[in-house]
């Protein structure tokens, strides 16, 4: 009997273990089971290990049960009864859930202690992300709807949040963390792989709290570092007649006076600065491509593809002058 | 039992069949030479009054500039326009049509003589059923409502002097230069200025106030009866042909409270100026100039975009979106900045 079971068993762990190799492969940009940070890891290790014990506690005071109540279900001595209640039932889960819990106590401070490496300012939005760089002087580097970061390297987020508490969550490189008007805090992140991760609002905030994502993108550390150089820079004066239509537009429909454009009159500081937009990997946080046709999508529909947002719809923008725009935009690179 | 309830039933029908016949036969005499029946009149009155005293807002909603001489003088002109057939005005007597109304409509003096300015604000607000006293025509506009209550206010006190000074001898100045000042140069702080408008931005707001999209009881009462060709005449000759551009934003005055807001905004709010001047693209002329703009004007007029009530062009959303979240004090603050700012600082 036990010869035949012991396949079984074996078959139902590989298929377990098959389900949760299954959803870490495919793309993996905003999973828990695609860990490419040092922090996501360590989650990933905890739970795996958690899962594991969990498991290996369950199926043998289960299995004990059912073996001596239906498998051998014969009268047994006082002394084997006692042995197997207090050894089975009560010794083998305490040194079990003992030895996890030792094993999992150091684990609580890693995610979150503070570091050497470069800070970066977050601020949740309704409904997008405002991200500042902290240079080495102190001053900043103001992006948004976009995270890079070095690989190997652990970098350091300050949290906030303006009006409403939202969370922030890149699921493959760390863990969640809540943002709370008022009130800074803490996270860090040492990816381990380069590649192009999904961040997501983790805390109900608004109607548009499901659009509320982000990339994050992490670059080779000589990659990032020229990325921020050129972040830090002003922006690109338009190259095209288009372009520089486009950013006529952008001056007499006021863009700049919620967006700023560093090297330009707009200054505004109510939406994203859009002084590198062109370079970014999506528009609306997360929601959108980043080519032409997101560009004039977006400036004529934002309060459909993003409802209740502060910004308005450009509805009324003749498509020349929607095309000039984005030409605009997506020249600020 | 029975008995008793089978009378009260066939009472009930005769009633009710008397009272058809009454309205389906026309037996009800609806003349007004005619007058009501002995205490009507008086259950009528009473209860007008105690409704008044029931539904008006509480004294501390009473702004605190209702003795505002300007605003004093716009009331006093849209009375004079809207109002003084009926009601007359200091120092002159009631129509002779007007009084026969029935009920007849009190001379102004005595009407205001026995109500708070609270009172009169419900009175003119939500007007009076089956008196002939009509509602406020625009919704969400108490400010023009408390303009004309500051009016009212100052009634009791007024000589015929008085009340020409404020409205003029009725010999006949221009419809809109009476308020809005001679060539458009408004110096009463409640009506805006004209000449720093464009044509365009006039033509707009006149077709909107007459198809009602724009709320305003005075505006719309001024512009209701105006056809597309003198709308056009006024816009021209009120308003700029070119939008005034800026050139001077170096000479604003810059240590204001105002002056942050309205230049570099917050977090919350956009820049004014951006889109408005001094100091925007020159390819910019779409937002009405701000500079020298009459201050409670446009202090009434951001409330108003902020709390929704404001009808404008196609770009109407951008400026809702934008006052969203003033407060009551930034209004003020950018109010006073830009009504400050020398006019000649924005034009070419």
């Amino acid at each position: 009997m036990t010869r035949f079971k012991r396949p079984t068993r074996t078959r139902t762990l590989v298929a377990l273990a098959g389900v949760l190799l299954m959803s870490a492969c495919g793309e993996g940009r905003q999973s828990v089971l695609n860990p490419s940070g040092r922090d996501a890891l360590l989650l990933y290790d905890l739970a795996l290990v958690m899962f594991v014990g969990a498991l290996v506690l369950w199926l043998l005071v289960g299995g004990l049960f059912v073996y001596v109540t239906r498998i051998n279900p014969r009268e047994m001595s006082r002394g084997l009864a006692e042995g197997l209640i207090i050894g089975g039932g009560v010794l083998f889960p305490v040194v079990l859930l003992g030895g996890l819990l030792v094993y999992s106590l150091p684990l609580m401070q890693a995610p979150r202690e503070a570091d050497e490496g470069m800070r970066v300012h977050i601020t949740a939005e309704q409904w997008w992300w405002r991200v500042e760089y902290e240079l080495p002087d102190g001053s900043r580097v103001t992006s948004a709807n976009e995270l890079r970061l070095p690989v190997g390297r652990r970098t350091g987020l300050i949290l906030n949040a303006h009006r409403v508490i939202h969370a922030f969550w890149v699921p493959a490189l760390g863990g969640k963390a809540d943002m709370i008007p008022g009130r800074e805090t803490y996270l860090s992140f040492l990816p381990e792989e380069a590649g192009t991760y999904r961040g997501q609002c983790a805390e109900f905030c608004g109607a548009s709290h499901a659009l509320m994502a982000f990339e994050a993108v992490v670059m080779e550390p000589d990659d990032f570092a020229a990325w921020l150089d050129a972040e830090a820079q002003e922006a690109t004066p338009p190259q095209s007649e288009e372009a520089t239509r486009g950013a006529q537009v952008f001056a007499r429909e006021g863009c700049g006076s919620c967006h700023t454009v560093r090297g330009t009159q707009a200054l505004g500081k109510v939406g994203p600065d859009l002084t590198h937009v062109g370079g970014r990997v999506s528009l609306g946080a997360g929601i959108l491509g980043a080519e032409a046709p997101d560009f004039v999508n977006w400036i004529a529909h934002t309060e459909s593809l993003k409802p209740e947002v502060a910004m308005p719809s450009y509805d009324h923008l003749s498509p020349d002058d929607l095309a000039a725009l984005a030409a605009y935009l997506g020249g600020l690179e | 039992m029975r008995r008793v309830f089978l009378t009260l039933g066939a009472l009930a029908l005769c009633g009710g069949i008397a009272a058809a016949a009454v309205v389906g036969f026309g037996l009800y005499n609806v003349s007004a030479r005619q007058g009501h029946l002995p205490g009507v009149e008086w259950v009528v009155h009473t209860a007008f009054k105690q409704s008044v005293r029931l539904r008006a807002p509480e004294a501390k909603e009473v702004p605190g500039d209702i003795g505002n001489a300007d605003r004093i003088k716009l009331g006093a002109l849209h009375f004079q326009g809207a109002c003084a057939f009926c009601h007359s005005v200091p120092g002159q007597s009631r129509s002779a049509t007007a009084q026969a109304m029935n009920p007849p409509p009190p001379h102004i003096s005595e009407a205001v003589a026995k109500w708070e300015p609270q009172h009169m604000f419900w009175i003119v607000e939500q007007g009076v059923k089956m008196s002939g006293m009509p509602h406020w025509p625009a919704d969400g506009r108490g400010d023009e409502i408390w303009s004309v209550v500051a009016y009212l206010n100052a009634v009791p006190d007024m000589t015929a002097q008085d009340q020409t000074a404020l409205t003029g001898d009725g010999s006949g100045a221009a419809r809109c230069s009476a308020c809005h000042g001679e060539g458009g140069k408004s110096i009463n702080s409640y009506v805006p200025r004209l000449d720093i408008l464009t044509s365009d931005q006039i033509t707009q707001a006149l077709l909107q106030y007459r198809d009602g999209t724009r709320p305003s009881g005075i505006m719309q009462e001024a512009a209701a009866g105006l056809t597309d060709a003198q709308i056009d005449r006024i816009a021209g000759r009120y308003g700029a042909a070119q939008a005034v551009s800026d050139q001077a934003a170096d000479k604003t005055q810059t240590d204001h409270a105002g002056a942050g807001l309205a230049m570099r905004g917050t977090d919350a709010v956009p820049a004014c100026t951006q889109c408005h001047g001094p100091g925007r693209a020159a390819d910019a002329p779409i937002a009405p100039v701000l500079a020298g703009q009459s201050q409670a004007y446009m202090e009434s007029q951001l409330k108003l975009w902020r709390d929704g009530h404001r009808g404008g062009g196609v770009r109407a959303n951008l400026m809702a979106k934008a006052a969203q979240d003033l407060s009551d004090a930034e209004i003020a603050a950018v109010a006073e900045w830009f009504a400050g700012l020398d006019h000649a600082a924005d034009a070419q």
